[in-house]
């Protein structure tokens, strides 16, 4: 039981900063209907942005959200205005691959700056962890899983509460209804391409104490990112916050269960399992 | 952007210059060995027709029928895992072996297509690609079977005997030759399946899936035709793969960018047509060859080995040949979304327009 409910939590701290891939991914295809397969490579170079402060600058990564979210931020709206934005009306296939190209030369800058070796960004609580009740706890995820739980909570009061947040609801709900109604789609699409990069960015941050960093990172991370957002139905936030734990506490007990080597595999045969019963997802209503 | 259908385009006649020019082109490729015999060059052939057999054979399932699948990786590894395990483990001659890697693969292409082709557009390229992960971590897994990331190696490909000839595979030579005939027979059975009434059934689900259907065209049945005649021409590529290059391992033949890189040679050269994937594979592969080993251009004699360009590449972007596959892809999405064959057609059809009016105004002028 003890071992069961351990694998459980440590998903759970797990899942949140899943989430937080996901969220980002969603909102991104929410708005544009384009489905960003640079994701996980965004998150990579978040991860670096962490690192690079870390080594030079000393600044811890928890605290270096506040650098690395920005940046993300304008990275990604710069990826939006440059390329994005061109291929909005073409083939699904044609902005799949562009997003594919993106990423392929976001990790192979990455490769040619930083060389290919991992990095490892050793804190002082990088393998700390403390006991609950028999539980072990590991300090880094949990502080991660905290910022994420305050990042998400914001996330939703902005896009609820706000104008701005509302307006970015209307463009993915129906762009040509929001352009009618004086919202300006082509800067909610900069926008929710900025928030989608620096959520991963974001997540990248939080996950780099207890992660290797290096240049390829990403894939897994795109991958995973599309089966948390599948699987809580494309376009919605809630869905993806609820697939993201799903899929961290899959993976933590197929680990425990099944073996550490198989756990991204579950996690793929429950995807094809997902898209040939329920494509729409566990929250979506239509299907694509 | 310009929307007319694909259809509309496709050759349908028998084009006597075309047989010609490409008989032509085996020809000289086929007596190209006997005056050209330095090891790269030969290597970059082969590295080539192995390019121009990946694209052709995506080419059936991603455009003809327009399934775009970013798992091919799955069929290529079997191919070559296949090949490799019976050559390594059996004892069995790989141009044996490589007929049970494409049973293998057709195989498991059938079992993949009737779970995948129920899904459409973004959704099957996210199955496809869940599908080669699958099958990359379970290689990686499953040790006692497939050694896991240890992979395989050749320790030797035997005496190949036909008649009285004996062929040894220790040069470069016989590869070119093997790969050469591959590639030709796969740009054959391609004319044949663009031609055939298979092709236009492939072409009818592509530009529209339910007025085939309405048509009477099974949908889920021929896309599980064009994925099974992928499958085996991909396995039959990964099989030599793994024979040619000697080493294989789950990451390097199962992994994403090798799925990616099927896409791409078609996309760079123009999806749908039989050109395209030569042309894309000419554009990507001296590319990448060159950025991976520069070296090889001192042993053409195209530079000299303390040049500036060979020091540059060595240093800085010989880890890197897959950047120079994201640029391509961008430029060509962003700006010449059918590929270097539709740039070429657009600018020939302008040509030709102006020569045409200019023929037309002339005559008009003197009169």
């Amino acid at each position: 039981m003890t071992v069961f409910l351990q694998s459980v939590i440590s998903g759970i701290l797990v899942g949140g900063i899943y989430a937080l891939i996901g969220i980002g991914l969603t909102i991104i295809f929410g708005v544009m209907r384009v489905i960003n397969f640079a994701h996980g490579d965004l998150l990579m170079l978040g991860m670096y942005t962490t690192w690079l402060v870390f080594s030079r600058l000393g600044i811890d990564p928890f605290v270096s959200v506040v650098i690395t979210g920005p940046v993300l931020f304008l990275w990604g709206a710069f990826l939006q205005k440059t390329f994005i934005n061109r291929v909005l009306n073409a083939l699904p296939q044609n902005q799949i691959l562009l997003t594919i190209g993106l990423g392929l030369i976001m990790s192979n800058s990455i490769m040619l700056m930083f060389t290919s070796d991992y990095r490892i960004l050793t804190t002082t609580y990088s393998s700390s962890s403390f006991s609950l009740g028999g539980i072990s706890i590991s300090e880094p995820l949990l502080v991660g899983f905290l910022i994420t739980a305050a990042i998400t909570g914001a996330l939703y009061w902005f896009l609820l509460r706000t104008d701005t947040g509302q307006a970015i609801r209307a463009t993915a709900q129906d762009r040509d209804a929001a352009q009618l109604m004086g919202i300006n789609v082509q800067a909610m699409s900069v926008l929710a391409f900025g928030i989608g990069s620096a959520l991963a960015g974001v997540a990248g941050a939080l996950i780099s104490p207890t992660y290797y960093i290096f240049p390829q990172v990403g894939s897994t991370f795109t991958l995973k990112a599309f089966v948390i957002v599948v699987l809580g139905g494309m376009g919605s936030v809630i869905g993806a916050t609820l697939g993201g734990l799903i899929i961290g506490v899959t993976e933590s007990l197929s680990a425990v269960y099944i073996a550490s080597g198989l756990k991204e595999l579950v996690v793929f045969v429950l995807f094809l399992g997902l898209l040939l019963f329920k494509p729409s997802g566990l929250l979506g209503k239509t299907r694509a | 952007m310009d929307r007319r259908p694909l259809l509309s385009r496709a050759p349908r006649g028998f084009s006597v210059l075309g047989l010609v020019l490409f008989v032509a082109a085996i020809a000289a490729l086929a007596v190209f060995p006997s005056f050209v015999k330095k090891p790269y060059v030969l290597h970059m052939g082969v590295v080539l027709f192995l390019a121009v057999i990946q694209g052709q054979a995506w080419n059936v399932v991603g455009g003809y029928a327009g399934q775009y699948s970013v798992g091919h990786a799955a069929f290529f590894g079997i191919g070559a895992y296949v090949t490799m395990m019976l050559l390594e483990v059996n004892k069995i001659a790989p141009w044996v072996g490589i007929w049970a890697a494409i049973a293998a693969a057709v195989l498991v292409s059938l079992v993949i297509g009737s779970i995948t082709f129920r899904l459409r557009g973004p959704y099957f390229v996210l199955a496809s690609i869940s599908v080669a992960e699958i099958i990359r971590l379970a290689t990686l897994h499953f040790k006692e079977f497939t050694r896991g990331a240890e992979g395989f190696l050749v320790s030797e490909i035997p005496t190949l005997k036909i008649g009285a000839t004996e062929i040894e595979f220790f040069t470069k030579r016989p590869f070119y030759f093997a790969a050469l005939g591959l590639a030709v027979l796969t740009i054959i059975a391609n004319w044949i399946v663009q031609h055939s009434k298979l092709g236009y059934y492939f072409q009818a689900i592509r530009e529209d899936q339910d007025a085939a259907h309405s048509l009477g065209i099974n949908p889920a049945f021929y896309k599980n035709v064009a994925l099974a005649i992928s499958a085996a021409f991909t396995a039959a590529a990964g099989g030599f793969y793994a024979m040619f290059v000697k080493f294989i391992d789950p990451n390097t033949v199962f992994g994403l960018d090798i799925s990616v890189q099927f896409v791409l040679i078609c996309i760079i050269g123009g999806i749908g047509t039989i050109l395209g994937p030569v042309i894309g594979a000419m554009v990507l592969v001296p590319l990448s060859e060159i950025l991976r080993n520069p070296k090889g251009l001192v042993q053409l004699g195209i530079v000299s080995s303390d040049s500036g360009f060979v020091r540059f590449v060595e240093a800085n972007l010989s880890n890197a040949h897959m950047l120079v596959y994201g640029i391509l892809v961008v430029v060509v999405i962003l700006f010449a979304p059918e590929g270097v064959l539709g740039v070429i057609r657009r600018l020939a059809s302008r040509v030709r327009r102006r020569a045409s009016s200019r023929g037309r105004t002339e005559p008009a002028a003197t009169a």
